[in-house]
């Protein structure tokens, strides 16, 4: 609590007036003459007592009555922050924009980005003169004092929503830091925000509680430029087929649109950059009609790409009031189908190919092989032949059923892993006798030590129990049924090498697929057969290793087969499309290699970058705005035209308001204020300057309790020759004196006979 | 006679005549109101004739009517035909406390012996005055004459009340004086203790007598219309109490309340008329309405 005018609390002092009227300077009573005294007497003690506790009671009222009145003039208030001294005096204020995309939101001509600069230039003109004034965004989220008030004014005018923005709560941490550091005695923290949840919800508010508790004396007011019932249609976050697709394959392009709001028609477009003209084509439209409440999503194909990069964008033709999220940036690499070499034994029963079969089909199916729409180019030799092969032209090299290998077909194989080629090891009833497995040469590849055949009932099958690695990936959401596709036979591992992850084990725990890095490349090892059929006429007790390829459902060996060869060739390695504010790394090509790229950016500037990391990689850092970067060096035959996307997160599209526990989550014990037009922020700066007034409340409580003191005061001390009395008693008068006014008209008749 | 003389001067007359005026003023009502003199049990001198019925005393039978119709008829009230009454007047102190300076308890009471006084010599019964502070002070014999009612009231407007009161051993000095059955009229605010006075009240009644006990309060002592801090003082023992008073009313309303119905309780009980008046009562009013009361219970 604080006091305007302290000194009248003085004041106080004149409490000792009643108190020795009360004790020295007692009212005689009045004294009057009564025959019936007698019962009074009676009821004397109790009434004493009575008596003695009214002066009290009285006394104490009269004293209430001095001290609040002193408490009154002194003008008490409740500060929430605890600040003090004059409301003119200069403050440290910190004003910190959310300036995330959803600030865009435009009412009555008006985003909510503008409104906040608004309300944030007219709160600077309030400030009182020579305050410490800093401008903080979300985005950069740097806290300095502006020098001048002008300065900070043409930090407001300048803020900028189009990119990405950092949480909120980062930029309130350091503004509090900010003010920290300042000597003046009263701090201010300003929060311009639309109040969305994205921006107050837990998460993104974690640790801003404690924050702000270990900084009292700041008062926190929070003005709310946000809407309250927004409209809005927007597009979720859009899926590729992949992000480096084979030219042989179709691109499928996938995206929701959400809405917030009333429901309605909308019409999405796919937009595509002809790498020639460099100006977007539609290739696509589709409608959708949302209910209330609802999503729906938009399915695009794109056949026919050339190989190279390309850009295009999804956007909703129809305007609304928050325009980032009506579109959608995607790149996509197109390149011919990787090719694939499928090394295989040769015995008598089988050839090569017949070893490769069920691989082969799965990568490229007969269907797609014919159309040339196989995303994969296979090529199966036999595996005796690998020593003479060039490697460099395959992105992967399956061993399927291996053979003992000599030592200097495991180093090539090693150095085709290390310059970044992927081998997939697919173990099977060939890999005996062990040594050559065991090979320390050999060993660098392997994930473990081969030990032994282990045999199983039916009761073993692959048990995968995350999805997170890219091979996985596609399964999560997908039901299969692994215990129908039983695993009769695998090898089992030593320990497994460093390095080395289980990926897929098997239901006993064993491993099935193990991923192990080596150099810039890895290697994927199956410990089960992908090549036995599910049986053999001329083998009577023929037990396949497996039924994974040759079982009744056989797309999870497909969807496997076609993950890990994707996941060898190093098709995810390639990120082209980012999260805005994220930085971008692109793999450059080895052969092609340029001393400056340029990059131009969705705004169209152009900035020239150098690659890094030995010219492998152009990282790209400044990727706050959403769109679509290409990248161009070079000219003629040595051209290169690479490029990324970034896109807002499709929370931007969330528009739900944050609700007052949010708030009081985020800032957790720290009192703060809620504004939504100046006129609250007015009265909010006040009470949190001034702290709320207590005049008001104790002026009323002096009245009822003065107004009690005269009534008790009336009752104790009424005097006998005021005028209430008067008027009583001649009342009592008037009822007597009928018959003596008949005195005074009639002659009084002399009874008395005279003798 | 002096004691005529003295009621002669002209102040005496005046006084006299204020009050003969009152108690004229009442009777003047009472017979144009009710056609009939209220005092019907006193001592008319014929109430009825009824048939004689076995338990009547037969000393009572009225030889006249026998004489004539052969049949035995009792005279009733024969022997009540000639009351003598007594107005007894408490002379203490508190007697002339008045609060609004207008009517003192004695001055009332004197209009209402006047009222009364009157009634009775108008109708040839015999009224004596008994004044008595702690003992019988003066008293003056029943007569019937007019003039009667001058000497009463001349003695009575001379008297001043002052000193302490014994009331119950003066009612006791009475009832030991008065040799026949006699209407006894007291009138007192009763401001001793109700233990003595209500045994000495039944000795009376005890004795024959009937007994009337006007008990004549200030207003101020039935209302108590004081607020504020005073000290009271007890005006015959000078006893002094300093009290609230606004706080104190609603007790001592109570406590005069019970002393009042203690008094009535026990005179229903003893068989004496007990008549609670206040000085801010019209006294003609209220002894009308008691004098009704008691016709319609004879």
């Amino acid at each position: 609590m604080t006091f305007l005018h302290a000194a009248f609390l003085a004041g106080s002092l004149a409490i000792a007036v009643p108190i020795i009227l009360h004790l020295i300077m007692r009212k005689q009573p009045k004294h009057l003459e009564f025959p019936a005294l007698r019962f009074i007497k009676l009821r004397e003690s109790a009434n004493r007592r009575q008596v003695r506790f009214r002066h009290w009671l009285l006394l104490a009222l009269r004293c209430a009555v001095i001290l609040l009145l002193a408490l009154a003039l002194a003008r008490p208030s409740i500060v929430a922050s605890g600040m003090l001294g004059d409301q003119e005096a200069p403050v440290a204020a910190a004003l910190v924009f959310d300036v995330n995309p959803r600030m865009q939101y435009r009412e009555n001509n008006q985003t909510r980005l503008e409104v906040a600069q608004e309300t944030g230039e007219w709160l600077l003109s309030q400030l009182p003169r020579e305050s410490d004034v800093a401008v903080i965004d979300s985005r950069s989220a740097t806290a300095v004092f502006a020098v001048d008030p002008g300065a900070a004014r043409q930090r407001i005018e300048r803020l900028d929503d189009r990119g990405m923005s950092q949480p909120l709560s980062v930029a309130i941490e350091s503004a509090v830091e900010l003010l920290e550091t300042s000597e003046k005695e009263r701090k201010e923290l300003y929060i311009f925000t639309d109040l969305s949840r994205a921006s107050w919800s837990t998460e993104a508010t974690r640790g801003l509680a404690d924050k702000l508790a270990a900084q009292t004396g700041v008062g926190v007011y929070v003005v709310d430029v946000g809407v309250r019932d927004p409209q809005n249609f927007g597009l979720g976050e859009t899926r590729l087929s992949g992000e480096v697709v084979s030219s042989s394959a179709p691109l499928s392009i996938q995206c929701d649109v959400l809405h917030v709001g009333q429901g309605g028609q909308r019409s999405v477009e796919l937009l595509l950059t002809d790498p020639k003209t460099g100006q977007p084509e539609v290739r696509g439209r589709q409608t959708v009609d949302l209910a209330a409440g609802s999503s729906e999503r938009v399915d695009f194909q794109l056949r026919g790409l050339t190989a190279g990069v390309h850009q295009g964008q999804l956007r909703l033709v129809e305007e609304d009031a928050l325009a980032p999220d009506n579109q959608h940036w995607f790149t996509v690499e197109v390149r011919p189908a990787w090719r694939v070499l499928l090394a295989a034994p040769v015995d008598e029963q089988r050839s090569a190919e017949d070893y490769a079969l069920f691989m082969a089909e799965a990568l490229a199916p007969y269907a797609m092989r014919v159309k040339r729409e196989a995303p994969f180019d296979v090529e199966v030799i036999d595996v005796d032949t690998l020593s003479a092969k060039d490697l460099a032209p395959y992105g992967a090299v399956c061993l399927i059923d291996p053979t003992p290998l000599a030592p200097p077909v495991w180093q090539k194989l090693q150095a085709f892993v290390a310059g970044g080629g992927g081998l997939g090891i697919f173990l099977g009833q060939n890999a005996s006798p062990v040594q050559s497995f065991n090979d320390p040469v050999a060993q660098q590849l392997l994930p473990g030590r081969l030990l032994r055949q282990f045999r199983a009932g039916g009761d073993v099958y692959l048990a995968p129990d995350d999805y997170q690695h890219p091979v996985l990936s596609k399964f999560a959401g997908l039901e299969v049924a692994w215990p129908q596709l039983p695993v009769f036979r695998h090898w089992q591992l030593d320990k497994l090498a460093e390095g080395a992850t289980t990926v897929i084990p098997f239901s006993n725990n064993q491993p099935a697929l193990i991923d192990r890095p080596v150099g810039r490349g890895r290697v994927m090892t199956l410990t089960t057969s992908i090549s036995d059929p599910a049986s053999r006429p001329s083998e009577r007790d023929y037990v396949p290793w497996n039924l994974l390829p040759t079982g009744d459902d056989q797309f999870p060996f497909y969807l496997l087969a076609n993950t890990l060869a994707r996941y060898l060739v190093g098709s995810d390695q390639q990120q082209l499309n980012y999260i805005a504010g994220t930085p971008a790394v692109v793999r450059l090509d080895a052969d092609n290699r340029q001393p400056m790229y340029l990059l131009t950016t969705p705004r169209g500037d152009q900035l020239r970058t150098p690659p890094s990391d030995g010219g492998e990689l152009l990282v790209v850092t400044t990727t706050d705005s959403p769109g679509n970067y290409a990248i161009a060096a070079g000219g003629g035959d040595e051209q290169v035209r690479l490029g990324f996307s970034a896109n807002l997160p499709s929370s931007i599209s969330d528009l739900t308001r944050a609700s007052e526990a949010d708030l009081q989550a985020a800032f957790g014990p720290a009192p703060f204020r809620l504004a939504h037009n100046r006129d609250e922020i007015d009265r909010s700066i006040s009470a949190g300057r001034v702290g709320q007034e207590l005049f008001p409340y104790i002026i009323v409580f002096l009245v009822l309790i003065l107004a009690g003191e005269q009534v008790l005061a009336n009752r104790f001390y009424q005097d006998y020759n005021t005028a209430p009395e008067q008027s009583r008693a001649a009342q009592l008068a008037k009822s007597a004196d009928a018959s003596g006014a008949k005195t005074k008209s009639t002659p009084p008749p002399i009874p008395v006979q005279a003798k | 006679m002096p004691a005529v003389e003295q009621y002669l001067k002209p102040e005496v007359i005046r006084q006299i005549s204020r009050l003969d005026l009152r108690a004229q003023f009442i009777v003047k009502g009472f017979l144009q109101g009710l056609h009939a003199s209220p005092f019907h049990g006193f001592s008319v001198e014929f109430s009825e004739h009824r048939k004689y019925t076995q338990g009547d005393d037969p000393k009572d039978i009225d030889w006249l009517v026998y004489a004539k119709t052969d049949k035995y008829y009792v005279k009733k009230f024969e022997a009540e035909t000639n009351i003598t009454g007594y107005l007894v007047m408490d002379l203490s102190r508190s007697m002339a406390y008045t609060y609004r300076q207008q009517l003192s308890k004695f001055d009332y009471s004197i209009c209402l012996a006047a009222a009364l006084c009157y009634l009775m010599i108008h109708q040839q019964d015999p009224v004596g005055l008994i004044t008595f502070d702690e003992r019988i002070r003066q008293s003056l014999p029943p007569r019937s004459k007019r003039t009667q009612l001058g000497n009463v009231l001349s003695l009575l407007a001379n008297l001043q009340p002052s000193g302490k009161t014994d009331i119950a051993k003066s009612l006791v000095q009475i009832a030991a004086m008065l040799k026949h059955r006699s209407l006894v009229m007291l009138f007192s605010d009763l401001f001793a203790e109700p233990e003595s006075v209500i045994a000495a009240l039944r000795r009376l009644r005890h004795g024959g007598h009937d007994v009337i006990l006007f008990h004549v309060l200030d207003e101020a002592e039935v209302r108590f219309p004081f607020d504020g801090m005073i000290e009271f003082e007890e005006p015959e023992s000078h006893e002094k109490l300093a009290i609230d008073a606004g706080s104190f009313r609603a007790d001592y309303l109570e406590e005069m309340q019970s002393f009042c119905e203690m008094y009535r309780r026990e005179c229903f009980q003893n068989g004496i008329d007990y008549v609670q008046i206040d000085t801010s009562m019209q006294f003609d009013r209220a002894l009308t309405e008691y004098l009704v009361s008691r016709r319609g219970r004879s």
